[in-house]
């Protein structure tokens, strides 16, 4: 069963636009993240496929049928907010069975139905309990399960990890990736933290300003980024982007020239990962010498920020690389076939 | 003794007075109740008498007083339930649509209960007069919906605005429908608030005299419009008024004992959130 957003454009009635017309088509099976900075339209898009907000033009599509104006109810989804919104009123056991019970599922299918999703969310022993007397994390399981339970082909999940600390979230993250490999459903995810996006997608559609700036798979987003804002924006630290121009098969940014082979001459924006910088001994052909600035050990690696005019380049090391002393001149390489080349004034990518 | 504990004194003697100023009324009134009309007159008033229980049956079966108890209780409840079944879904949607005029009209409910209420008294009176429900309980229930819509508008805005609006998508991703996330998940959760303003409507609505008394002075008529009717050519009936006066408060004493928690957030609150 695929799923197809063909021009989807929202206006808000203050007359800001949440989406410029996104399109966007995903298969059965697929765990699609939507990652973005806040006010990129990843969470109205989400809100567009789950029936609770409506498009301003566009259509969407599940199995090739127009679904634009039918109502959650009828699409076949299941959603997890980012604030749970469990029904405090009733117990865990009734907020998991009650997408089955507003379906008219027989008794006994309810109760095996929850105890199995249940189970494999490890949310038995709170069966019994009100919504107030969860954890986040326990919480965020149950609204998990409730949205499962009843087998929907998509599940959307907008934010689900947010509001949780940081050890939950890492947890729960891998316990999605189980569950989604387990179910095989379609998992539809929002977040803003790439790393989120990148450990749990099979692929990510990057959005900015209300646009889609790409939609590909982890790697291959990391690999070739489509512009310079999405290889700012994913991998951490961020890719190392400099404005400068090439002039003389070399590229030539303030406190810095490296040779990059042959080019077109002009301006451009310059980006290598800071993995991919190679700190070397003095004298190696296209050494560059720059100066530290300061050191972060992220054990077991070294972040080396080094001084390049008024600019910092991040290098990712090891200790093995250098001894970590402010003010000292390191010698780095920057291999041609890391580099990556964004146009100056749209950020798009260039050959 | 510290400062704190001076002023926690004073705090408590100034609670004591206030409690002793709206308490005495009531004792009073009980005491009357079962006082004969000879205690009652005596020019000294007295805490120690002989008490009788003969008022109660002279008024309620003697007068039979007793179905204007039973109509006070159907204009109490109808109109409550009638304020609620409009004012609760109106509340709604103020609480969560956005519409060009929202607050304007929000405010519009509220200048309903500004004018005295004697001052739509004559336009009552003849439209219930022309639709020929003068004297019955429909005029007294529908006249008593029309001011405490507002009330139930004002405060369960603000109960459903404490909802989150992720609750109402959430049931309808369950599979509910718009008016069904209402029905089923948002008014449940409202609950607590939805008792605490039933319970203000159904005093209001069963201590109300003006409209009750011009709109059904007769066959209709309620405990309040009542009592005057204890006022004779031959002098007032103390024992009697006190007496169908205790009968009067009684429920409104334990309604407000059951739900006095709720019923300070949702006045506070209520109104404070909106």
């Amino acid at each position: 069963m695929g799923v197809a957003l063909r021009g989807i454009r929202r206006t808000f009635p203050d007359g800001t636009v949440a989406l410029h017309g996104l399109d966007l088509a995903f298969e059965q099976g697929e765990f699609i993240v939507l990652l973005g900075p806040s006010g990129s339209g990843k969470t109205t898009a989400c809100r567009m496929l789950a029936g609770l907000d409506v498009p301003s033009a566009g259509t969407i599509e599940i199995d090739g049928r127009d679904v634009t104006s039918l109502p959650p109810r009828l699409r076949g989804m299941g959603m997890v907010f980012q604030n749970y919104a469990l029904y405090a009123h009733k117990s865990v056991f009734e907020n998991i069975a009650y997408p089955l019970r507003v379906r008219k599922f027989a008794g006994d299918a309810i109760r095996s139905k929850v105890q199995a999703i249940a189970a494999m969310l490890r949310i038995e022993p709170y069966l019994h309990r009100k919504p107030a007397e969860l954890s986040g994390g326990q919480a965020q399981r149950v609204a998990v399960a409730r949205a499962l339970v009843w087998e929907p082909a998509i599940c959307l999940m907008d934010e689900p990890l947010s509001n949780l600390d940081a050890l939950l979230r890492l947890q729960l993250r891998t316990e999605l990736k189980r569950l989604h490999r387990d179910l095989r459903k379609t998992f539809v995810f929002v977040t803003h933290d790439q790393e989120e996006a990148m450990t749990l997608g099979t692929r990510i559609a990057v959005l900015r300003d209300g646009r889609l700036e790409q939609f590909e798979a982890p790697r291959d987003i990391y690999r070739r980024p489509a512009s310079r804002f999405v290889a700012e924006f994913i991998g951490r630290p961020a890719m190392n982007t400099l404005d400068g121009e090439v002039r003389d098969r070399r590229f030539h940014a303030p406190g810095l020239s490296i040779p990059v082979g042959e080019r077109s001459s002009g301006p451009v924006v310059l980006g290598i990962r800071p993995e991919q910088i190679e700190i070397v001994p003095a004298g190696t052909e296209g050494a560059v010498p720059l100066v530290l600035d300061v050191c972060e050990p992220v054990e077991p690696d070294v972040l080396w920020f080094l001084r390049a005019g008024d600019r910092s380049l991040i290098v990712r090391g090891t200790h093995d690389d250098a001894t970590a002393e402010s003010g000292r001149t390191l010698h780095v390489r920057f291999p041609v076939a890391a580099l990556h080349w964004f146009d100056p004034a749209t950020g798009a990518r260039r050959p | 003794m510290t400062p704190g504990t001076a002023w926690r004194r004073i705090a408590w003697a100034v609670l004591a007075v206030a409690v002793v100023i709206a308490v005495t009324p009531y004792v009073w009134l009980l005491l009357t109740s079962f006082k004969t009309r000879v205690d009652i007159l005596s020019p000294e008033p007295t805490w120690r008498f002989a008490p009788t229980w003969a008022n109660y049956p002279a008024v309620f079966i003697g007068k039979e007083y007793l179905p204007l108890l039973w109509n006070s209780l159907l204009i109490a409840g109808f109109s409550t339930l009638l304020s609620l079944a409009i004012g609760a879904p109106a509340a709604y949607v103020f609480a969560r649509e956005r519409f060009p005029g929202r607050e304007d009209l929000f405010f519009f409910f509220l200048t309903t209960r500004m004018a005295p209420p004697i001052s739509i008294a004559v336009p009552l009176f003849l439209f219930f007069t022309a639709t020929g429900m003068i004297d019955t309980l429909h005029a007294v229930i529908i006249a008593h919906t029309s001011f405490n819509l507002s009330l139930v508008v004002w405060m369960m805005r603000g109960f459903f605005a404490d909802i989150p609006r992720e609750i109402d998508e959430a049931a309808q991703m369950d599979g509910r429908s718009r008016l069904g996330a209402f029905l089923g998940v948002v008014l449940p959760l409202a609950a607590p608030g939805l008792a605490a303003t039933a319970v203000l409507c159904f005093i209001l609505s069963w201590n109300e005299f003006l409209y009750a008394f011009l709109l059904a002075a007769f066959e209709g008529r309620p405990l309040t419009v009542g009592i005057p009717g204890l006022v004779t050519p031959h002098g007032t009936l103390w024992g009697q008024v006190a007496a169908v006066a205790v009968v009067a408060t009684l429920p409104i004493v334990v309604f407000a004992m059951l739900v006095q928690r709720h019923l300070v957030r949702g006045l506070t609150f209520g109104a404070v959130k909106a």
